[in-house]
């Protein structure tokens, strides 16, 4: 996801109370060029590993969702001005603090939302004009994958999966099964361990997995996280994190990730859009955020 | 002053939002049961729990008020030599009222607050969200199908809380009064036909006791649906929708119960 004035990944002009976080230019530059260096070397790996991704999977110009200057308020400012462009094949990780509307920019994209000013536009569509019914079929072009997994507790990990095929497809219950144990199968998890399971009986981790097969089920071109890796142990963090890219890398889908675990980002995001104060602080690659010279996402690379 | 004048503005305005959403709700919720896909499956599911599961408490406490109605009933009706209208007594408190009432009561703290918590965990844990991203109308998948079963349930528990609850006064007027089996059913018929006939067959008395569980059947499921799919603040957000709906539900059903049986009567007498 671009601004759009930033189409090559350098960092978004500087927003509102941007100033207030950047410190004395020529005072502070030699200890910001420590603290690149240290961010650099403190996440190579990450950053290697992104990079060797980003190597196989083709790009493509065009652009599939759109957030063009948006503004949301609800009892008080969520988003101002935020722009963003996301295209094909890109997988964009939106960061920032707790409670700075990351998630909101999700809700906004799937229309579960609508802005106050701005347009939302998904696969050429302005979601902001579509009727509730007309979103309804917009979202099938969209897998989203909850924080909590939202597996519904009452259907087998089978039947959630399934869910969606049954609902949008002509696909006969032979072809929904075969559809499901790929899905299943893609995801890591062993279908005829699993397929006939509550999500009552899974770990948190086979939740999350559960939750992307049911997203990707009817093989959507866009793919969207609600903190997928949060409240998981580091292997489990690193097992999901591995299956976003996959998706990226297989299947060309177009990710966008809201999650504060950077270091996932690093190794999986294309871009990161760093979300602050009703605004995005920083748009740009993994590589440019480590060179930021902006304090605030020098702070935040720091604190993680 | 001018703060306290406010609040009750704004508190004003909620309700009256809530009320009008809560109208929307059924309308939807109405309006989807001729369009598709049909969730027969879940209207089945749902059959059985409201109706199926509902049964037994049902049946006991109709066949407990049918009995508790003859036994006062008798009381009274002794201090005229009266004692053989305890059939009809019962009939038409237990068709017109109590049968209708009480069955709805009873399903709205059961089945309403079942609704309630389901759907609210639903929406607390984020599968509500799940199915609208899923391009799926969460009011087609969960309110419609409830809403069907409640409209077909009720009366069917109402018809089955009716004669339950007769045959208990039949206990009573024959074991307590002495009145015989063959006299306490002919003046049950008797009273039914009293009323007289719509399209020549059927007894107005029915029409009337079947038209309430119809209308109490809606308020239930869409006062559950309603007040689940509103849930905010996680687990104790649940409890409070279970609660308000009970409470919600069952002043409803008697301040409609009112207002349907002027209806009713001007128009069946």
């Amino acid at each position: 996801m671009d601004t759009p004035a930033d189409d090559e990944g350098a960092p978004a002009p500087a927003a509102h109370g941007e100033e207030r976080r950047r410190g004395p230019e020529l005072e502070g530059e030699p200890r910001l060029r420590r603290a690149e260096d240290e961010l650099r070397a403190r996440f190579a790996e990450e950053l290697q590993e992104g990079e060797e991704t980003q190597d196989r999977v083709a790009i493509s110009r065009e652009a599939i969702v759109e957030l063009d200057r948006v503004s949301l308020a609800f009892d008080r400012p969520i988003l101002e001005n935020v722009s963003l462009i996301a295209r094909r094949g890109e997988t964009i990780v939106i960061a920032g603090e707790s409670g700075t509307g990351k998630s909101t920019i999700l809700k906004l994209i799937l229309r579960l939302l609508r802005p106050d000013s701005g347009r939302v536009i998904v696969d050429g569509e302005v979601l902001n004009d579509v009727t509730y019914e007309e979103a309804l079929v917009i979202r099938q072009k969209m897998g989203m994958v909850f924080q909590g997994a939202a597996l519904f507790d009452s259907m087998s990990v089978f039947e959630n999966v399934a869910f969606p095929l049954r609902e949008h497809t002509e696909l006969t219950d032979d072809e929904i099964e075969t559809r499901v144990r790929e899905k299943l199968e893609f995801v890591d998890l062993d279908p005829d361990r699993v397929m006939e399971q509550l999500p009552a009986e899974l770990s948190g981790g086979m939740k999350k997995r559960v939750g992307i097969a049911r997203g990707m089920a009817v093989n959507p071109a866009i793919m969207l996280y609600d903190e997928p890796t949060s409240g998981l142990d580091p292997l489990t963090t690193g097992t999901i994190t591995r299956l976003i890219m996959k998706l990226q890398r297989e299947l060309k889908v177009t990710s966008v990730v809201v999650s504060h675990d950077i270091r996932s980002a690093f190794r999986m995001a294309t871009k990161i859009a760093l979300l602050a104060d009703r605004h995005i602080v920083f748009f740009g690659s993994p590589e440019d955020m480590t060179a930021s010279q902006d304090r605030y996402v020098q702070d935040f690379l720091g604190g993680v | 002053m001018a703060g306290f004048l406010a609040s009750i503005n704004e508190g004003a305005k909620r309700r009256v939002l809530a009320v009008q959403e809560y109208f929307g709700l059924a309308a939807k919720a109405i309006r989807f049961i001729v369009a598709r896909p049909f969730y027969i499956g879940d209207v089945v599911q749902q059959m059985d729990a409201i109706g199926v599961e509902s049964l037994g408490i049902v049946l006991l406490t109709g066949f407990f008020t049918g009995m508790v109605l003859a036994l006062q009933t008798s009381v009274q009706m002794a201090q005229f030599g009266a004692t053989m209208y305890i059939g009809r007594l019962v009939t038409a408190s237990m068709v017109r009222e109590l049968g209708p009432v009480l069955a709805a009561i009873l399903v709205a703290g059961r089945v309403g607050s079942g609704i309630a918590a389901q759907i609210g965990s639903m929406r607390v844990t984020e599968q509500i969200d799940a199915l609208n991203t899923l391009g799926v109308d969460p009011i087609k998948k969960l309110v419609t199908p409830r809403l069907i079963a409640a409209l077909v349930m009720m009366p069917v528990l109402t018809i089955l809380s009716d004669t339950v609850g007769i045959g208990g006064g039949n206990v009573i007027a024959t074991a307590y009064v002495g009145i015989p089996v063959g006299l306490y059913w002919r003046t049950v018929w008797e009273q039914i036909a009293s009323g007289g006939f719509i399209l020549h067959y059927i007894p107005s008395d029915f029409v009337q006791g079947l038209v309430k569980p119809f209308v109490f059947g809606g308020i239930i499921a869409i006062t559950g649906c309603f007040f689940g799919i509103n849930t905010k603040g996680g687990t104790e957000g649940v409890g409070n929708a279970t609660t308000r709906t009970v409470v919600v539900a069952s002043v409803l059903i008697l301040v409609v119960d009112y207002f349907l049986t002027q209806v009713l009567l001007f128009l069946f007498g």
